[in-house]
């Protein structure tokens, strides 16, 4: 409760900030705040990646494991993705299954990764028709401090450049790197009224939860697309929103090569 | 028959002069649009629309008809089919007494009259009964209706209810929530029940007061309560005899129409 | 995977042309319990909806001080399917009753009722491609019916990319074996497409190929809105010819 009536101390100094022309920590409408990434901090884990993203922080991990393809896909393996908006992350989180929060970013994130083709999965078949490899993203948020998404969807990408299939552990073969061939970047802005800020921080998002996520592949195609939020989107809006996360993705996609 | 009046949409433009927008449209960037489904009623000076259907929104200087859903020390919580329930503090009851608990004034489960004092911004209503036309409910009948049907029961000038009041000689008393009080000699009330559930149906309709006229006239021949050349003359000595007219947009007038057949009813 | 060819000679499997929509039916009014209802088929769909409101907030915790809360429940029944779904919420149903109660907040005139609750029941009876599209079109239906004051209509139908082609309103096979699905609503006034205010993409395209997809679905959001508003209108007008 008192989380919400700082939100509201907090919107009139953002909104008056947005009027000028400016964000309240000085950065560009379409700048993204610092990002860093460390990658296989989890030794249990086949892949983990760590990132903060400004003061938003999250971890990642992949567990793989062998089991039964789906009837319609028996020669590929399995990506599973779960998130979940731990208690510790924020006084809003509440402990129990995920919300739709917790879903809808857990969703748009293997949107990310499934349409843009990220993991080949054709190389994750162990005996077709009965013996794939199954990969288990969880993402774990820790620090929610605005635009939890695209922190998580980095957070997974780098998870799985990060990881090894354990095929000695399960007696399959030598172990050896998940085949990644694509690096999907999901890039979230807030929308209000005609403004569109990139990567909205917390304290932004006090003027309301209307944000677009948009995930494009290394080629520049769009391979995921959420409107989150009740408003309304203008056709101009949405067409300035296209041209910013292309753009904005290429930048983020730079320090995704240098891990 | 026709449709009297246009049925419009929500978001359908309805005029490009903001100064006109009435009763159930809004504006933006200077055009009124409607904003609900109903029948649109434009003049020069003013377009709004009246409802087809909806929900009962209390107004204050409303009469409603409520069920007590609570007793507290401090008063009776009163459902009054609308999103918000409404609060009757003890003061606000006539009836009250020091000696009495407020469950032995009114209990849950009885129904009331009431008139709508107060509603705060965060819509918590306050209901009181310091009024004529106030009082539980103990004998008649109560019907429920559509609460947007509510003025064509009531009628233009209250000419509706005015007829129905005469040609059966009943106490009608009509809460803008939609539920109708009716008391009276049984077979007449049973006969001004059908009537206001036809009035509810054909809400929409063009001449509707006149084959309302038609329909209670032929019920009463059919029960045995008037022959057809008796029936004229009856209604218009009755008309006359009606000191107050029940005016859905003039809550004192209704209250003196009303207040009136209560107390010959009563004795 | 077997391959399937999902255009043959320039059509669609079903025939259709590609900026062609599937068959709809639309009634309003059609449940006595609920404030407000629609039933409406779009293809292979079959839904109802049903709006309930504004009412009392249960639990009181979730009432809102300045304006009615709006709660959207999309949900399949357990016959809908080829293969019988387990009743009740799965991750699936959760968002896309979440997405679809922000396409219809906006349009809702929640402020003239503080303290209230809105309630939107969506049940899939059959399903088909495009569920959550016929849904939000039998909602806005039922809202209206329901007498809730709104801004205008709201009308969803999505695009697909097919074999490299983008098809209107896509039925199961393309939905399933399509490279890209793009559900979309809008929000029509007096006719016309004010906004976005439904929009998830699922698959690949380039940012030309959206745009093209835009403007395809708003062609395909008309025809149905028309349709929309008939249902409506209809009602009214069907009780007048019944009184005669």
């Amino acid at each position: 409760m008192s989380d919400e009536i700082l939100m509201e101390v907090r919107r009139d100094y953002v909104l008056a900030k947005i009027r000028e022309g400016e964000r309240i920590d000085g950065r560009r409408f379409d700048e993204i705040r610092p990002i860093e990434i460390k990658t296989g901090l989890i030794k249990k884990a086949e892949g983990s990646a760590y990132v903060k993203l400004g003061n938003t922080q999250v971890v990642a991990g992949v567990k793989m494991q062998i089991g039964e393809p789906f009837p319609d896909t028996p020669d590929q393996g399995i990506i599973i993705t779960n998130a979940e908006l731990v208690p510790l992350a924020s006084p809003t989180f509440e402990p129990g299954p995920p919300d739709e929060n917790a879903i809808e970013l857990a969703r748009v994130v293997d949107r990310g990764i499934r349409h843009s083709e990220a993991v080949d999965l054709k190389k994750l078949c162990v005996e077709e028709g009965s013996k794939v490899w199954m990969i288990f993203i969880d993402i774990w948020a820790l620090d929610d401090d605005g635009n939890l998404m695209d922190a998580s969807a980095l957070a997974a990408i780098s998870a799985l450049l990060n990881t090894t299939v354990p095929a000695e552990r399960f007696e399959v073969g030598d172990d050896f790197p998940l085949p990644v061939r694509n690096l999907p970047i999901a890039i979230t802005s807030l929308v209000y009224e005609d403004k569109i800020l990139v990567d909205p921080c917390r304290d932004e998002l006090s003027v309301g939860k209307n944000t677009i996520t948009i995930t494009t592949d290394q080629d520049d195609n769009i391979v995921s697309i959420q409107k989150s939020g009740p408003f309304l989107l203008r056709e101009d809006v949405f067409d300035e929103l296209l041209d910013v996360s292309i753009k904005k993705a290429k930048e983020v996609r730079r320090l995704l090569a240098e891990i | 028959m026709e449709v009297s009046r246009k049925i419009v949409l929500p978001g359908d433009l309805l005029s490009t002069n903001p100064k006109t927008a009435g009763p159930n449209t809004y504006v933006e960037g200077n055009r009124v649009y409607a904003r609900v489904l109903g029948l649109l009623d434009k003049t020069e000076t003013t377009v709004r629309v009246i409802p087809l259907k909806g929900r009962y929104v209390p107004s204050v200087g409303d009469t409603v008809i409520g069920i007590v859903k609570e007793v507290t020390a401090n008063g009776w919580i009163v459902d009054i089919l609308s999103p918000y329930v409404a609060f009757l503090p003890i003061l606000e009851n006539p009836n009250m007494r020091p000696n009495k608990k407020p469950n032995e004034v009114l209990d849950i489960g009885d129904a009331i009259i009431a008139k709508v004092m107060n509603i705060d911004p965060k819509m918590r209503v306050t209901l009181t009964m310091k009024d004529k036309l106030c009082r539980p409910i103990r004998v008649g009948r109560i019907v429920v209706i559509n609460p947007t049907r509510v003025p064509r029961v009531i009628g233009k000038k209250g000419s509706m209810i005015k007829l129905l009041k005469s040609e059966l000689d009943v106490q009608i008393i009509v809460g803008q929530n939609g539920l109708i009080w009716i008391n009276g000699d049984r077979r007449k009330v049973s006969i001004a029940e059908e009537a206001i559930y036809i009035i509810e149906q054909e809400a929409h309709t063009e001449g509707l007061t006149d084959r309302i006229a038609e329909f209670v006239k032929k019920r009463k021949i059919e029960m045995g309560l008037a022959k057809p050349e008796e029936v004229k003359g009856e209604r218009e000595g009755k008309i006359e005899n009606q000191g107050g007219e029940v005016v859905p947009e003039i809550p004192e007038e209704r209250l003196k129409g009303d207040g009136n057949g209560g107390d010959k009813a009563d004795s | 995977m077997e391959e399937i060819k999902l255009i043959v000679d320039g059509k669609r499997l079903d025939g259709r042309a590609f900026d062609e929509l599937r068959p709809i039916k639309i009634e309003a009014g059609v449940l006595n319990r609920a404030d407000g209802s629609c039933y409406l088929e779009m293809g292979g769909n079959k839904v109802v909806a049903a709006v309930y409101g504004p009412r009392e907030v249960h639990p009181k915790h979730l009432e809102d001080p300045s304006k009615a809360i709006i709660r959207y429940r999309y949900s399949m029944a357990p016959f809908s399917v080829e293969e019988r779904k387990r009743p009740g919420p799965d991750r699936r149903s959760i968002e896309i009753s979440k997405v679809s109660r922000e396409a219809l907040e906006p349009v809702i005139m929640k402020e003239l009722f503080p303290r209230s609750a809105i309630d939107i029941f969506v049940e899939v009876l059959q399903a088909d491609a495009g569920s959550r599209t016929a849904c939000l079109n039998a909602a806005s239906v039922a809202l209206i019916d329901a007498g809730i004051p709104m801004r205008g209509m709201v009308t969803s139908v999505a695009v697909a990319k097919v074999e490299g082609i983008l098809v209107l309103d896509p039925m199961k096979e393309e939905d399933n074996y399509g490279e890209a699905d793009i559900p979309f609503a809008f929000l029509i006034r007096n006719g016309k497409i004010e906004s976005i205010t439904l929009l998830q993409m699922d698959g690949r395209v380039t940012k030309e190929e959206l745009k093209t997809a835009l403007e395809m679905a708003k062609r395909g959001a008309m025809q149905i809105y028309q349709l929309q508003r008939e249902a409506i209108l209809k009602k009214y007008i069907k009780e007048e010819e019944v009184m005669e």
